[in-house]
């Protein structure tokens, strides 16, 4: 199966192998909406396209109508179907799909319907395909950490294909290479839940908790290790307000007086969830209240809202609505 | 001209209205790659004009008859129930005339393009009595998944909740949810909830926010969430709503713009996106409006129309999303829209 050759620019009419073959043209009408001005090697190309298409004729030469399409419109649903029944039809080597698909994502990381095919040829080939799939992802997520599409093919992969063994180590990497990159934690969170090499959320909880701690302690204006650290209680929220090093990385926080929104916002959850302060608490509240606040707020939940609303202003009107909506009997 | 100098202090009107207009006329061809969902280039120019309170500019007629040509129609009951999807075409290039035998081997109609034919009727007060909408419902069914998700064509194609949310409005304007198994599509949509509130597009992805306005504007039009629910104190509710309220707040960003992830950079669409989950659950009076206003003209053209990025060409999908998001801001002379449905509230109420 052979790649045409990059520098094969010859339009389609004048290639002799084409000769036998009426191009069909696209009937537009009536009154097209939102006209494209399309250039002339995009409509024949696609005049081609058409007329085997319809003709439903699987065969080599389609084959190469259909990369060439995909090359100027890789979003066109209709012609990646149509590669797919050829390549079937013609039992064509997968390996070298793999090979096409790849270059054709260098220009075109973020498209759907490149992916899909991408999961279609790897489905096929089963578990030959799974080094080669966490390697492709790899590599695109080396150019661009947070590409979407390539965190799912990558989690469709470990569930069906396996290879989770590298797994959290490869998080722990892109972890160090950008701590606020959310899409590591997301597949962080991913990993320890469903790896079957480790022994679930609440067997991981405790050594995560650790690792997350030290996180936030780097970076406390990071969203993404508070949202983790939280989500490791997912359904336990008991577990999560008793749990000393929650509430001790808020006062680590605080003390140091540097970043403290996410902390706050923590300890105003804590709170609602019936979490009982210390003194240390309270005074590093109070460490934090501006001149113009009310000093006198006994009730710390109260306080924290204030604080909030002067520490986070984008968000004033919420948090002043937290405030609202706190029961009396809140700490 | 140097387009860093593009944002103006005031939101431009008419040049958005002239924008739309030549858009209207003939798109360039860099759009060459969306080609396949020209209705959906379609819908951002027409809903747009009419968010922009321009609709007169649009032959109405016109546009409904190329609308309803992109209609697939099946012959025949067998035709019908034979597994396939007889929805509305992006465009003419995945639309084909039945072979010599009169078979329709080469449908490639698309929930995306439905759903977008189907907003662009409304928008134009066409009289939905007059669509073959048995059809549409009927052969909806065989897309969606034992998963509760919808695979947008029946040939084969990614599925996840982007298609969930089309099922969901095109049920809602046809007032028929035939079309669909609500619950099944309700786990799904349950299951895509993150561990900090917001949704991911599939199972264990990652939250984002074009996700999360698809999971709560289906669930909002299922009747599974009231709107507003955030004013009603006793509700309970089947997703983390303080989680995902929290989350949705957190998503506008230092400059005033919203980003889609968390510690990624704001974008223009996301003001829709994520505004409009806090307009559904009744949280928008949250957000700081003067800061995001700041930020969206900053990524108004000089030409009209909405960039990604502040300082960028505008796109027609910017375009669109950046009107949206004047008209949630109460933007005057734009005309308020029904966020869930993503057309104008006069459009979903009906003529």
């Amino acid at each position: 199966m052979e790649w045409k050759e990059e520098g094969e620019k010859r339009p389609l009419s004048q290639r002799p192998e084409w000769s036998d073959v009426t191009p069909v043209p696209q009937d537009d009408g009536p009154n097209p909406v939102v006209p494209i001005a399309y250039k002339d090697d995009f409509t024949e190309t696609m005049d081609y396209f058409r007329a085997v298409y319809f003709a439903d004729e699987r065969s080599l030469r389609s084959l190469h109508v259909t990369a060439e399409a995909i090359h100027m419109n890789a979003g066109n649903y209709t012609v990646w179907h149509f590669r797919r029944l050829i390549l079937e039809a013609l039992n064509a080597d997968l390996h070298e799909e793999l090979n096409f698909i790849k270059k054709v994502a260098n220009g075109n990381p973020k498209n759907y319907q490149i992916w899909h095919h991408r999961r279609w040829v790897a489905e096929k080939l089963g578990s030959d395909a799974t080094s080669k799939e966490l390697d492709f992802t790899k590599k695109i997520l080396s150019l661009d950490a947070k590409n979407y599409h390539a965190w799912s093919h990558r989690q469709w992969v470990l569930q069906e294909l396996g290879g989770w063994e590298d797994e959290l180590a490869y998080c722990k990497q892109l972890l160090e290479d950008d701590i606020f990159n959310n899409s590591a934690w997301n597949q962080r969170y991913f990993v320890i839940t469903k790896s079957p090499f480790l022994g679930g959320l609440e067997a991981m909880r405790e050594s995560e908790v650790n690792y997350t701690v030290g996180a936030i302690i780097a970076k406390p204006e990071n969203e993404s290790p508070w949202r983790y650290l939280r989500g490791l209680y997912k359904d336990d929220a008991q577990s999560w307000v008793n749990d000393p090093q929650v509430s001790s990385v808020c006062l680590t926080v605080l003390s140091a007086k540097r970043n403290t929104v996410f902390a706050l916002s923590t300890l105003l959850d804590l709170l609602c969830h019936g979490f009982q302060p210390s003194q240390d608490f309270i005074n590093a509240v109070d460490a934090l209240k501006t001149p113009d606040l009310d000093q006198s707020d006994s009730n710390l939940a109260t306080a924290v809202c204030s604080v909030l609303g002067h520490m986070d202003p984008m968000r004033v009107n919420y948090w002043a609505w937290r405030k609202n909506k706190l029961p009396a009997q809140t700490a | 001209m140097d387009s860093r100098r593009s944002s103006s202090s005031f939101f431009d009107r008419e040049k958005h209205v002239v924008f739309l207009q030549m858009m209207n006329q003939l798109l360039p061809s860099d759009y060459q790659g969306q080609e396949i969902n020209r209705l959906t280039l379609a819908y951002f120019a027409i809903s747009g004009l009419h968010i922009l309170g321009a609709l007169d500019e649009v032959d109405k007629e016109e546009v409904s008859s190329w609308v309803l040509s992109l209609q697939a129609h099946p012959r025949n009951e067998a035709e019908l129930n034979n597994g396939q999807f007889f929805g509305f075409h992006g465009s003419r290039s995945s639309q084909f005339p039945r072979d010599d035998n009169g078979v329709l081997i080469h449908n490639g109609s698309h929930l995306a393009s439905t759903y977008c034919a189907l907003a662009i009727l409304k928008i134009v007060g066409y009289n939905f009595s007059c669509i073959n909408s048995k059809s549409i419902l009927t052969s909806m069914r065989n897309l969606q998944q034992p998963d509760g998700s919808f695979m947008p064509t029946h040939v084969g194609a990614e599925t996840d909740l982007r298609f969930v949310f089309c099922a969901a409005a095109i049920c809602s304007m046809l007032e028929n949810w035939s079309g669909m198994d609500k619950e099944k599509a309700k786990e799904y949509i349950l299951n895509c909830q993150s561990y900090d509130g917001g949704f991911g597009l599939i199972p264990g992805s990652e939250s984002h926010g074009g996700a999360t306005y698809c999971a709560v504007a289906s669930l909002q039009l299922m009747g599974f969430i009231e709107n507003d629910i955030l004013s009603k104190s006793s509700s309970s509710s089947i997703i983390n709503v303080p989680l995902l309220l929290d989350w949705s707040l957190q998503r506008q960003a230092a400059d005033g713009g919203f980003q889609g992830r968390a510690n990624k950079a704001s974008d223009t669409c996301y003001a829709f996106w994520v505004g409009g989950v806090l307009r559904i659950l009744g949280g928008y009076k949250f957000i700081d409006k003067k800061a995001l206003h700041r930020f969206l003209l900053t990524c108004q053209s000089q030409y009209g129309g909405f960039s990604k990025f502040p300082g960028q060409l505008p796109d027609l999908y910017h375009s669109y999303y950046g009107f949206s998001a004047f008209s949630m801001l109460e933007e005057p002379g734009l005309i308020p829209i029904c966020v869930e449905l993503g057309i104008a509230d006069i459009a979903a109420i009906g003529h």
